[in-house]
């Protein structure tokens, strides 16, 4: 039989997931706390971050904000696709690699669709400081399924042409079965989620609307998760819409009651993306580009992030007219639920 | 319906776009002008088409604006089942998706694409010189949905003999059943919306050929703007500029505020 001499497992391994649940606290108690709190209690250097949402639709901007604020080194971050959380990681990292750092990701994709690159990911990437493991939106979706399963692996039609298969840790095995070639994606398992949702109640039962993105997924594979959401709601209502929980309490650690938690990105039924923001963002890294200094980004993470003590007041930032507009927006894009 | 000659790139590429696709079939949509082109075959002669969007809304009407990402709240309204990746992704290797739409920044003749990185690989990988975003779902699209249709900007820089990096598969290297041999599903590249005309993929040896030419084009012209051999049709059918109806769809009611279809 072969052995697996290549593999590697850079969150839990299958066995070290299965162990921190049996020896995890699963009862039915109230989890609600301070972001400040829940992220020192629950993320340590070197730990590998699973990132909740999709591009900049439901991303746990706050929960970012706030580990910048804590700052942390070397972690490792998986997602499917990311913009605005993994651009406040990294944007931090450009700032003070001393204060907060990568070691690597692992991903699907890393932009904005419309809104263009990812200035940080290029900065990063292209000066080689953080490593790199590609994968495709299925690839990483169905690694955190693995992991949720309790499973090491899942088999997949894809990577199996292309030069992903030699980017990361797929094996392409001839099936069984049906003697065809067949990719098995290893399984992710975070040390820690970090995920925003539409509505939780004090236990962890989260409520998810428009897309579920991976993030039931990555909650079940974690050790733990760390949940934020724009409404902190009571267990009956959750309890009444059982099939409504996306994410069952036994899978929440943290309860964070953070309106506005995925801004200036969408949150379906709350808000719509806040491009100019997004832009200004972006454009504090462009001295940095032309191999300047990063005074401008510095600038924006001290009026932003380290100048202000919650991400409350960070959204106390935008003007209400702003804020009330993107409501609005998306108030539009809501005439049935879904 | 009068023909215009003010159009843009862009603009052609979503009316050629949208004529491919067919009426009462399902297709995968990526992010930007194929979006565009999805709304346009929905508004003209394929009122049933079924968009999917990776991040999971299945068979939305689309009717609260264009979507400005593949997650975004409008591909949620309306749609008839709501997800997320994993559900759109297996729907997809199950075989319900009869068309994907791909683009990527590099194509070579075979319509392999890549979106991952400009550099050396594998040597230069963990320091591109020019890192782009990554598959996202394309290569997965490319690896399971029935045709794939591919969008790329054509010029020679895009159009490689070599590229740095394959990252959504198409016809490989053109050997016969190249990819089922590989594990793929699904007949691969079906057609290439280029700015300059539209390719098929020859069957015997997978490499892209043009088979129709956009107003101003020529065979000559094509070429030049390849960095490789091109295969030509035996009958070229010249490409009609869009209809004024089209393009006030495009920029009336489709994309007015210039979001992926540039004014």
């Amino acid at each position: 039989m072969e052995t697996p001499t290549q593999m590697y497992w850079t969150g839990l391994s299958p066995d070290d997931a299965r162990e921190a649940l049996v020896n995890k606290d699963k009862s039915m108690r109230d989890k609600t706390m301070t972001l400040k709190e829940a992220v020192a209690r629950f993320i340590r250097d070197g730990d590998n971050v699973g990132v909740g949402g999709f591009v900049n639709i439901r991303q746990p901007i706050a929960i970012t904000h706030e580990m910048v604020r804590h700052g942390f080194r070397d972690l490792t971050l998986s997602w499917q696709s990311a913009g605005l959380a993994a651009d406040y990681l990294a944007g931090a990292m450009m700032v003070d690699e001393s204060r907060f750092s990568i070691k690597r990701i692992e991903l699907a994709y890393w932009a904005h669709e419309s809104f263009g690159l990812s200035p940080m990911f290029r900065y990063l990437a292209e000066s080689g400081k953080i490593e790199l493991e590609d994968w495709s939106n299925y690839n990483m979706s169905a690694r955190f399924k693995a992991g949720a399963m309790g499973l090491p692996f899942l088999p997949t039609r894809s990577p199996v042409a292309g030069d992903i298969p030699s980017s990361n840790r797929t094996r392409i095995i001839i099936c069984p079965f049906t003697g065809r070639k067949i990719a098995l994606v290893p399984a992710s398992n975070p040390n820690v989620a970090i995920i925003h949702v539409n509505a939780a109640d004090k236990y962890g039962n989260c409520t998810i609307r428009g897309t579920d993105a991976t993030c039931p997924e990555i909650a079940m594979a974690s050790a733990h998760t760390i949940v934020t959401c724009e409404e902190l709601v009571d267990h009956e209502v959750t309890a009444n819409h059982p099939k409504d929980v996306g994410i069952p309490f036994p899978a929440v650690d943290a309860v964070v009651h953070v309106p506005f938690g995925a801004y200036p990105g969408a949150c379906r039924r709350h808000y719509y993306f806040n491009g100019d923001h997004i832009r200004r963002f972006h454009a504090a890294t462009a001295p940095m580009h032309k191999g300047g200094a990063s005074d401008d980004l510095k600038s924006y993470y001290d009026e932003y992030i380290f100048g202000v003590e919650t991400f409350d007041d960070f959204i106390q930032k935008f003007p209400a007219e702003k804020l009330m507009a993107d409501q609005a927006a998306e108030s539009l894009n809501c005439e049935r639920p879904a | 319906m009068t023909a215009s000659k003010n159009y843009t790139a862009q603009e052609i590429i979503v009316v050629a776009g949208s004529k491919i696709l067919e009426d009462r079939k399902i297709v995968f949509v990526g992010t930007g002008l194929p979006m565009v082109a999805t709304l346009l075959a929905k508004l003209t002669h394929a009122p049933g088409l079924i968009p999917v969007f990776e991040a999971g809304a299945i068979g939305p009407p689309l009717s609260v604006g264009l979507p400005i990402s593949v997650g975004d709240s409008k591909t949620f309204t309306g749609a008839s089942y709501v997800k997320g990746l994993n559900a759109a992704f297996e729907m997809t290797q199950r075989g319900y998706a009869d068309f994907g739409f791909i683009g990527g920044a590099e194509i070579d003749m075979y319509g392999n694409l890549n979106s991952t990185m400009i550099g050396h690989y594998p040597d230069g990988y963990q320091k591109p010189a020019v890192r782009l975003p990554g598959s996202g779902g394309a290569s997965d699209m490319a690896a399971s949905c029935e045709r794939t249709i591919l969008i790329v900007p054509h010029d020679k820089r895009k159009f490689k003999e070599q590229l740095s990096y394959v990252t959504s598969p198409g016809h490989l290297d053109g050997s016969p059943n190249a990819r089922y041999n590989a594990g793929l599903q699904g007949k691969g590249p079906y057609r290439l919306i280029t700015t300059r005309g539209i390719f098929d993929f020859e069957e015997k040896t997978g490499r892209m050929r043009l088979i129709s030419v956009f107003p101003g084009e020529t065979v000559e012209s094509i070429q030049a703007a390849t960095g490789f051999e091109l295969l030509t049709a035996k009958e070229l059918t010249p490409f009609p500029p869009p209809t004024n109806e089209e393009l006030r769809l495009i920029r009336e009611e489709i994309d007015p505020a210039g979001v992926f279809v540039k004014k």
